[in-house]
């Protein structure tokens, strides 16, 4: 009886899960591994591979400065603007989640920005933002702050990333905005904080119902983050530039791969990038215990 | 009451404002799409164009070498539609299962689908265009439409994580009631995130509508290219460029995507909370 | 809760019935090309599809369109499918393609991947098809070997170009200056860039590192590459430190921009030259067109720098078509490559828009039609033909990465972080550290 009652079980789990199992078996699992076994080879696209054993892995953090400068860059990038973005983006959302007719006109033009993404014309137009004679260095000139050089200082240059990955704040936005109106109303009035002011509100109802949708954003914008690769690619013309200071992972990556044809390098980069992304995104999910609240496992 | 009413304009001014910031950019690639070519650089930091000229439009609707853009947009919508309706309900389905159904292995190849998250794209390219070659996909839309049938990770986490907001007392009722997961998915879980699934469409329509690498590698015929390939038509590293015409169907190629956020963000919108849930 | 679901898959409908819309004018524009391919009634020659992809403008692809087609009307048989894209994508989508065996029959290809290609076997050999399928008989000897890698010509050079100093004479004579003297040497143009400094006017956009460090070993003799390509062909960092010594105190002394400057530029039309705050481009001839338009004023081409220009300009391929190894139609992709270079319908709407026709006949056919800018950057490269050495072997593989070091190690040197001497030496180890797997 318990057993046909697990069998049915597994049965009817597999079937809802099957098209993502299928889909995994036959478009990623055979490419990847493709992959892994490139990452120990030279293959180069053009001829046959080699097998090199470990030499790949064993490079890239003896004798490539370059591969290292890109770990940097890519930490600050991640951890200077996944929270600034995911701050942001609640902050909007809950200034957002309001019943005011001008909220549709609001909420569009906040997205407005995230949905001209990656195109040539966002890279023209921020690094004319930026530029010499841009509005940001105007509006630094007149309270009295010097030009910055965006373009030839490598810290700033990342910085101009960051900003722009904040600017484009409408994806994660949507989700917390969406999640806040999943929220159900009757749970304000049930736990009798319905008279209560906004912060008592905010802090024992919205926050820990948002947790799964934080959780999520928190999760997603990381490896997001760190798979960064249009805005960085764009707005230094492909090289990774000043000094550098803009090459991320996923554009030094794809340099070794398709600019300089060693794709056993950047496979090798890349399950060295899917260990750190793992490691870290494993670790988030560890503590998630400790602070999101899951409507199904009855906590309240 | 009177605290009430001093709220209002502050809050009204303070997001008209900070929106202003958000969408100076967007104006600004607007007007530049006004502007003459050789202007658009030269006159950067003035707003208003002078002359204003609506021809960038007109050249770039005509299109890029014997396309007219309505080619490329038609194109694009092909894909994205069909990718769209494949991604969000597939998604849909499997976050079902891994939410709320219990059978052994769930948290392993939740955790698998977490991880094929996390192996940059560029790696994987080159295999899987070889198998979608020796398929015989290549320079049909097959290799970038196919793929959203069977899930996307991200819209599966995305409803896992709303599925598992929604109290348990809703299934339980329903199966009281002899529902069966089938009937429970259809009828209890999937009304319930309509705002993920609005939210799960609007993404997918965007992340295909601007996909580049996807259309560049895949089509061949430039009869079957879409807007991405061609705005950067328009674009030549090694001569001049028209970039008015890139302005201008810049903006075109937006309304679309606006028009499908209109669409659907009223569902987020509206949300469920004012449907009366028991 | 119902009615909203329903509304959902209603919308979902009403998109899929848009599309179904959308599909079917698709299908009858496809229906459409499919029958003109059915209807070659040719000379009985058995149909034959070739597929052909190169990057460009939307004018090289239009013009390229109508060759294509009036080679049909010819070659009634042969139907040419076309792929195209801008430069950079045009890299990204032929790679996958290289690595799949799926290459197009015809293929552009530039001098800088061009090794990577042919070296790694990816192309076919044309030196069978010259005097068969293609015509080399106005085409110089010089010319044809700039496609020479080993024993083999893996790629049909297309035109030829020259390097030189592109300039605005209204510009220069803003900055004070009256004229360029003939022959000018270094010396020459160092007091010209400081002379236009003072007048606040910058002197070019810098000298690309590879191209121009590889002039100015030719110039003292040596190369960048050794012959066979595994290391450098030059053993004194002096040279380096001379060369690239001289142009970061050019920016320096701010007589010309500073990298930062000229990573804000976003295209031809944004260069400074157009807005008249730099005098001039050292760059090929065959950029000197879109320059002119943008800048809409009357420009020249001065030769290059002295001592040893003439030991150091060379004419080098703008660019190849060549021909995939796994090509099932070699002989006709060949056909198809004779009647681009040789046919002068053709090239009359060609125009020379990929560079300097190699053939002589064509040349002197195209010269009426040419605009007064073609005919100067035509002048010129013919001028470059009696005033240049043979040029080097093709850059052998690895030749990106190796530029690659040398742009990021120039920036570095530009924005003073490193010496000159440092600068040299890590140029050396890396270079060699890629240029050594080509055993």
């Amino acid at each position: 009886m318990m057993k046909s009652l697990s069998l049915r079980n597994n049965l009817v789990g597999y079937t809802f899960i099957s098209p993502f199992v299928i889909g995994f078996l036959i478009f990623t699992l055979i490419p990847a591994a493709a992959s892994l076994y490139f990452s120990f080879t030279d293959y180069d696209l053009l001829s046959a591979p080699n097998w090199i054993g470990l030499e790949n892995y064993t490079s890239m953090f003896t004798s490539d400065d370059r591969y290292m400068q890109s770990l940097k860059v890519t930490m600050l990038y991640v951890f200077l603007g996944v929270p600034l973005r995911l701050i942001f983006a609640l902050f909007v959302a809950m200034i957002l989640n309001t019943t005011s007719k001008a909220v549709g006109l609001y909420r569009t033009v906040y997205y407005l920005p995230s949905i001209i993404g990656g195109s040539v014309a966002v890279s023209i137009m921020w690094r004319n933002l930026f530029g010499d004679q841009g509005v940001i260095n105007v509006m630094l000139n007149s309270i009295g702050i010097d030009s910055v050089r965006w373009f030839g200082d490598p810290n700033a240059a990342l910085f101009m990333l960051v900003t722009l990955s904040v600017w484009q704040f409408g994806s994660s936005m949507l989700i917390f905005l969406a999640g806040l109106k999943n929220i159900p109303t009757e749970l304000y009035e049930a736990s009798g904080v319905d008279g209560a002011g906004f912060f008592t509100k905010f802090f024992r109802i919205t926050l820990p119902m948002l947790t799964p949708i934080i959780l999520f954003n928190l999760i997603m914008q990381l490896i997001s983050a760190f798979m960064t690769f249009v805005p960085a690619y764009i707005i230094s013309k492909g090289e990774g530039g000043p000094l550098d200071g803009t090459l991320l992972y996923s554009l030094y990556l794809f340099r070794q791969a398709f600019v300089f044809f060693d794709m056993g390098y950047a496979s090798a980069m890349a399950w060295v990038m899917l260990i750190i992304v793992g490691v870290l995104t494993a670790a988030v999910f560890a503590t998630s215990k400790l602070w999101v609240h899951y409507e199904t496992e009855g906590g309240r | 009451m009177i605290l009430k009413k001093f709220k209002w304009p502050i809050y009204h001014i303070f997001v008209g404002l900070l929106a202003i910031v958000m969408v100076y950019p967007v104006i600004w690639l607007l007007m530049s799409s006004f502007k003459p070519s050789n202007l658009i650089f030269t006159t950067s930091s003035s707003l208003i164009p002078d002359p204003w000229i609506w021809s960038n439009y007109v050249t770039g609707w005509i299109g890029s070498s014997g396309q007219s853009f309505m080619s490329f947009i038609t194109n694009s919508l092909k894909i994205v539609i069909f990718s769209t309706i494949g991604a969000v309900l597939s998604s849909a389905f499997i976050a079902f299962g891994f939410a709320r159904l219990q059978f052994k292995g769930r948290a392993i190849w939740f955790a698998v689908m977490m991880v094929t998250l996390m192996l940059p794209h560029d790696v994987v390219l080159v295999p899987q265009y070889i198998m979608f070659s020796k398929l015989g996909w290549i320079g049909t839309i097959s290799p970038i439409v196919v793929p959203q049938y069977f899930g996307v990770p991200f819209f599966i986490f995305l409803m896992v994580q709303f599925i598992r907001t929604i109290p348990r007392e809703m299934d339980e009722a329903a199966t009281i009631d002899g529902v069966g997961k089938f009937g429970l998915f259809l009828r209890i879980i999937l009304p319930l995130i309509i705002p993920a699934l609005a939210t799960a469409s609007i993404f997918s329509f965007y992340w295909r509508w601007e996909d580049l690498m996807g259309p560049l590698l895949y089509l061949n015929k430039p009869s079957s290219y879409t807007v991405s390939l061609g705005l950067k038509m328009f674009l030549d590293s090694e001569s001049v460029s028209n970039w008015g015409a890139m302005f201008a169907m810049s903006i075109v190629s937006l309304i679309p995507v606006l028009g499908v956020f209109f669409l659907f963000q009223r569902y987020i919108v509206e949300g469920i909370s004012t449907s009366g849930l028991k | 809760m119902k009615k909203q679901a329903k509304k959902v898959v209603l919308a979902l409908m009403a998109s899929a019935l848009m599309l179904a819309t959308a599909c079917g004018s698709n299908a009858g524009t496809n229906s459409e090309t499919g029958t003109n391919a059915g209807t070659n009634s040719g000379g009985g020659d058995k149909p034959i599809t070739l597929r052909m992809a190169w990057w460009g403008s939307e004018a090289r692809h239009e013009y390229t369109k109508k060759v294509i087609d009036l080679y049909k009307t010819k070659n009634p048989n042969v139907t040419i499918e076309v792929e195209y894209a801008n430069y950079d994508d045009y890299w990204k989508k032929i790679a996958p393609q290289a690595a799949a065996n799926e290459l197009p029959d015809i293929m552009q290809i530039d001098t800088g991947y061009y090794a990577q290609y042919a070296g790694k076997g990816q192309l076919a050999d044309l030196t069978p098809y010259f005097g068969k399928e293609i015509d080399v008989t106005n085409i110089s000897e010089n010319a044809l070997n700039g496609g020479k890698l080993g024993d083999g010509v893996f790629g049909m050079n297309l035109g030829v170009n020259s390097l030189g100093f592109q300039y605005d004479p209204a510009t220069l004579a803003k900055a004070g200056i009256d004229s360029i003297p003939e022959n000018w040497s270094w010396d020459d143009y160092l007091s010209i860039a400081a002379k236009a400094k003072e007048n606040g006017i910058y002197i070019d956009g810098g000298m690309r590192a590879e191209v121009f460090f590889g002039y100015y070993l030719r110039t003292v003799g040596k190369k960048l590459y050794n012959d066979a390509g595994n290391g450098l062909g030059y053993e004194d960092d002096q040279l380096f430190v001379d060369f690239f010594g001289k142009l970061a105190d050019l920016v320096k002394s701010g007589a010309a921009p500073t990298p930062d400057t000229l990573a804000q530029i976003k295209g031809v039309e944004d260069d400074m030259t157009v807005k008249g705050t730099q005098v001039g481009v050292w760059q090929w001839s065959n950029q000197f067109v879109a320059l002119q338009q943008a800048v809409n004023r009357p420009m020249e081409i001065a030769p290059m720098l002295n001592p040893g220009a003439k030991e150091g300009l060379y004419l080098k391929p703008s660019m190849f078509f060549s021909i995939s190894k796994n090509s099932k139609a070699k002989e006709e992709a060949a056909k198809f490559i004779n009647f681009f270079v040789n046919d002068a319908e053709a090239n009359k709407l060609i125009l020379g828009e990929r560079g300097v026709p190699v053939s002589s006949v064509i040349k002197e056919e195209l010269k009426p039609l040419l605009s007064p800018e073609q005919v100067q950057v035509f002048d010129y490269v013919a001028w470059s033909e009696a005033n240049s050495s043979p040029m080097d072997p093709v850059d052998p593989i690895g030749a990106i990465e190796v530029f690659a070091s040398l742009k990021s190690l120039t920036e570095q040197l530009n924005y003073g972080q490193i010496s000159a001497e440092d600068a040299a030496k890590k140029f050396r180890s890396e270079a060699e550290n890629v240029l050594k797997k080509n055993k």
